[in-house]
């Protein structure tokens, strides 16, 4: 029956369509988790009946601490270098890069424990990946998750990642999380920091203590507040922070400098963002704070959009035909002009006549748009090709091929299909 | 034709895994994870991977009846609209009844297409 096969049909052609376009992803550069999220297709919530189970749902990992989710299987997708990878390179005294050094870190046990170095991040060649910038210090009390996570956003995003390395690193040395094994419990806590801290960035400026975060011990904090400061340098040559009155968010970015040197180094499209306190002091942000700062900036540019009217809903933007009424409607209702001749948008006022004929036109009163309207929307509808079709006065006969039927809420594939109907 | 250069038929993109796919599709690149580009080139795959499916691996057949309420030859593509129309599988005793079901149709002998 070709309703049972549809399910194995489809399950063919999704495989298909994945593997015949892993060449296509792979050329564009672009993660392979985002191909597995295509196996997820949504065929049952269509068909209103689940397809064979096999087909279904392969879940994505995703980690707290991964900016970017991973690829689960260790497929197809080499880390892909810049072309610019030497920037992140802090060169040592010798001018060679430092190979990474394999971590045995120690936990709570004494055991030795080796860490397994992520898929994709394996570098044979003596460890140059692109952001080798220093070993990462073994932390102490660190289980081997945390350990593993440091290192992973260490070769990631080198420096940048240092705000979040020290993250992991404040959470590894409070007393509650110095049981080994307790990852849930910490990714929970950190998870519970972070809702934290985007609720008192909700409730306004944060004075300067508060943004000591209290995972951090003082050390730390000083360490993640040089880095960014040496990173500022970087970007603006050394140039001092003007002071404020009031708190004062400020939003730097490279790009709005117009550039005469030639094509961009991806320093260009490091933004910074500096909170000040009342007296032109900076403040220094964690990561998950600037997350947020970023946040309701774009959330504040959504609305001032959405207030233009762009992206109403669909149902509340007014279609031609509505707007055409409107447009007669005024322009029956204005007077002649008297203030010399019009610009552009009067000429459409003069043109009056056109645009009512055009709205009757427009009008969708007649019955054939209705009706097919409405069949796509009941989704009866069969999709094929024709081998023949004949006509004898008003009989009809066809014969169809290769073609696939949705009707009362299933679908049916065939080969071949031979219709009869009269006029 | 070399297979590869071969265009398909994208009229299979309106049935219920072509419109998942397509759904899919958008919601990647609403969330910026690929972009438009990459997301043709998945459904030209598409085009090509259900046309070969149904040609290679369906074989059942099918005869419907019904009264023809309007018809239309556009651009070598034929439209029915077709009212209490009834459909017989091979293998199934029971027919489907519907009240009125839309076909849209491609020349099968296309020039270029697998025959």
């Amino acid at each position: 029956m070709s309703n049972a096969q549809v399910g194995n049909v489809y399950q063919q052609i999704i495989a298909d369509v994945i593997e015949s376009s892993r060449v296509d992803f792979e050329e564009g550069g672009v993660d392979a988790s985002a191909l597995d999220e295509l196996r997820q297709v949504r065929v049952h919530s269509h068909l209103q009946r689940p397809l064979p189970s096999n087909s279904l749902l392969h879940v994505v990992a995703t980690f707290p601490w991964d900016p970017k989710p991973e690829p689960p299987q260790a497929i197809v997708q080499p880390p892909t270098v810049p072309s610019n990878a030497g920037s992140y390179m802090n060169n040592s005294p010798n001018g060679q890069p430092q190979p990474m050094p394999q971590m045995h870190p120690i936990n709570n046990h004494g055991n030795v424990t080796r860490i397994k170095p992520d898929p994709g991040m394996e570098n044979p060649a003596g460890g140059q990946g692109p952001y080798q910038s220093q070993p990462l210090p073994a932390i102490p009390n660190a289980t081997p998750a945390q350990q593993r996570a440091a290192q992973h956003l260490q070769n990631s995003y080198g420096q940048r990642a240092a705000a979040s390395i020290n993250a992991i690193q404040g959470a590894a040395q409070q007393p509650g999380n110095a049981q080994p094994n307790m990852q849930q419990h910490m990714q929970m806590q950190q998870q519970r920091q972070m809702q934290m801290q985007q609720q008192q960035l909700r409730g306004g400026p944060m004075p300067p203590q508060m943004a000591a975060r209290p995972s951090m011990s003082s050390e730390q904090y000083k360490q993640a507040i040089a880095t960014q400061t040496q990173q500022k340098n970087q970007l603006h040559g050394g140039q001092s922070a003007q002071p404020q009155n009031g708190p004062h968010i400020k939003v730097e970015n490279g790009l709005n400098a117009a550039q005469t040197d030639g094509a961009g180094d991806e320093d260009e499209v490091v933004g910074l963002v500096k909170q000040f306190n009342e007296n032109g002091e900076e403040i220094g942000m964690a990561r998950v704070e600037i997350d947020g700062l970023i946040r309701q900036k774009i959330e504040v540019m959504g609305q001032k959009m959405e207030g233009g009217g762009l992206m109403l809903p669909l149902k509340q933007a007014s279609t031609p035909s509505k707007r055409q009424r409107k447009v007669a409607r005024s322009a029956a209702s204005d007077l002649a002009q008297h203030d010399g001749p019009g610009s552009d948008d009067d000429k459409k006022d003069d043109d009056f006549d056109e645009d009512a004929i055009n709205s009757d036109l427009d009008d969708p009163d007649d019955g054939l748009n209705d009706e097919e309207d409405d069949d796509e929307g009941m989704g009866h509808i069969m999709l094929c090709m024709y081998d023949k079709v004949q006509r004898v006065k008003n009989k009809w006969k066809c014969v169809m091929k290769d073609g696939v039927l949705t009707v009362n809420g299933k679908e049916y594939v065939f080969h071949k299909a031979q219709g009869e109907y009269e006029w | 034709m070399a297979a590869n250069t071969q265009a398909f038929y994208e009229l299979y993109r309106r049935s219920s895994i072509g419109m998942a796919l397509t759904d899919t599709l958008d919601d990647l690149i609403s969330d910026r994870r690929i972009e438009p580009q990459l997301a043709m080139k998945i459904l030209a795959n598409f085009d090509r991977s259900i046309t070969e499916a149904l040609a290679d691996k369906v074989k059942a057949r099918l005869t419907f009846k019904g009264h023809l309420d309007t018809y239309r030859f556009c651009d070598e593509v034929w439209t029915f609209l077709i009212k209490d129309v009834t459909f017989k599988m091979d293998n199934q005793t029971q027919p489907v009844i519907a009240e009125k079901i839309r076909i849209v149709s491609c020349n099968s002998k296309r020039p270029g297409d697998p025959q």
